[in-house]
């Protein structure tokens, strides 16, 4: 599923400056992964996700769906200077929010119901989004009995509901399939260490890279050189898993080109965001 | 299940499958085999299958699930396109110990699909959502 994000990623390039014509770019290629877990500051993971989200939708023309516990009250600055009447109302996406009471049983209950739509909805999704899953599986508190359990429980179903409407995308006349997942995740080290690079020891994130083909870590470059250029921010971003793996094989057997899996984003005073291949 | 397995288990369930079409049985060498794939899960696992315990449900939508009878009654909803299962063994073997591949009742799954003895069910929508979250009906 990294090439939802991989077409952000392009469409927002530092060296081709931004692209106000989000229709230029062509299609991604045939997706062989369907599911990617953005890891990381919870602020940068949501600009990715909605940066997506609005691609998706006005880009490539796909049904989105957005899961979040809070209210998309401002977009990313680079969508606004894209689309400059862009505002949260606008979107071609349709956001569910489950404000901030919304519990892991709720979600699930959302998710499991998307099926029921595909006999009267036109168009099933072709993208869903989770932003911040653990807020959804640590709720109010730290330590949830069952965390582990029911993050595979949730991530489980997100990867079996985009299987089925896979399959229901690919009978429609007019296919827009596969049906792919991004959620976002902050480990509880990460939390602790304020944006430092996220532990592979958190249980839960364990658990979650079961089942997501594809990891995109965040992780924020705090050298020099970041704040000798002008720079609010940079991040690092790497994707990782057998998702990356999976791709990179059937790309070699095709003697295409492997997809770069190391990018940069470049975060500007004024809320630009500019990503870079490293 | 399309999910995925190691290639020595995918191969397995496909000789268990090719040899119960010829010959209605699961030979010794495949029993042992499934043992020493999965550990002691298995034979928990061919009790399931001799009870029938499987059965795979269906919606309208399309939306298929399976539902096991575990050995004490309960009732267990599996996924068709990935691992999961709600009992207490996947939790603590195979998600938190990361000692198994499978519980007894995803194991039973492949094996009553391989040997063709899944039961057929048809439910509404709504009860397939309610079995997919695992939470009680709104």
């Amino acid at each position: 599923m990294s090439d939802i994000l991989t077409v952000v990623f392009r469409t927002f390039m530092s060296h081709t400056g931004l692209k106000t014509d989000l229709a230029a770019d062509p299609p991604p290629p045939a997706a062989t992964t369907r599911s990617a877990l953005v890891v990381g500051d919870h602020s940068v993971s949501r600009s990715v996700l909605l940066l997506a989200a609005v691609t998706a939708a006005s880009h490539l023309g796909l049904r989105v769906m957005f899961f979040t516990r809070t209210q998309i009250q401002s977009l990313p600055a680079s969508l606004q200077k894209c689309v400059p009447s862009l505002s949260p109302e606008s979107l071609k996406v349709q956001v569910t929010p489950l404000p901030n009471c919304g519990t892991v049983e709720e979600l699930l209950h959302q998710i499991a119901s998307l099926h029921e739509s595909t006999n009267t909805s036109p168009t099933p999704p072709s993208l869903i989004i989770v932003d911040r899953l653990e807020g959804f599986l640590r709720g109010h508190s730290e330590l949830h009995p069952g965390e582990q359990s029911c993050a595979a429980h949730l991530s489980a179903l997100l990867c079996d509901t985009a299987a089925f409407l896979t399959q229901v995308l690919e009978k429609r006349p007019s296919s827009s399939g596969p049906c792919r997942v991004i959620a976002s995740f902050r480990s509880q080290e990460d939390a602790g260490q304020a944006g430092g690079e996220a532990s592979a020891t958190d249980p839960v994130l364990d658990i979650l890279d079961r089942y997501f083909q594809v990891r995109c870590t965040l992780d924020q470059d705090r050298g020099y050189e970041a704040a000798a250029a002008g720079l609010q921010q940079v991040w690092n971003i790497y994707l990782s898993g057998r998702g990356i793996a999976d791709a990179s094989d059937t790309k070699d057997c095709e003697d295409r080109p492997a997809e770069a899996q190391e990018w940069q984003l470049l975060i500007y005073p004024d809320g630009l965001m500019e990503f870079k291949v490293v | 299940m399309r999910s995925r397995l190691p290639a020595v288990a995918e191969q397995l369930f496909r000789d268990i499958q090719k040899t119960y079409e010829d010959t209605s049985q699961i030979p010794d060498d495949l029993l042992i085999a499934l043992k020493f794939v999965f550990g002691p899960c298995a034979l928990q696992a061919l009790d399931l299958v001799d009870q029938r315990s499987v059965t795979c449900l269906s919606s309208s939508s399309g939306r298929k699930a399976f539902q096991v009878i575990g050995g004490s009654g309960h009732l267990y909803t599996c996924f068709v396109s990935c691992h999961y299962c709600p009992c207490p063994a996947f939790a603590y073997t195979v998600l938190r110990r990361n000692e198994g591949l499978l519980c007894k009742h995803i194991l039973a799954v492949y094996l009553c699909q391989a040997i063709g003895v899944t039961q057929q069910e048809s439910v509404s929508d709504q009860q397939m959502s309610t079995l997919l979250s695992g939470t009680v009906a709104p």
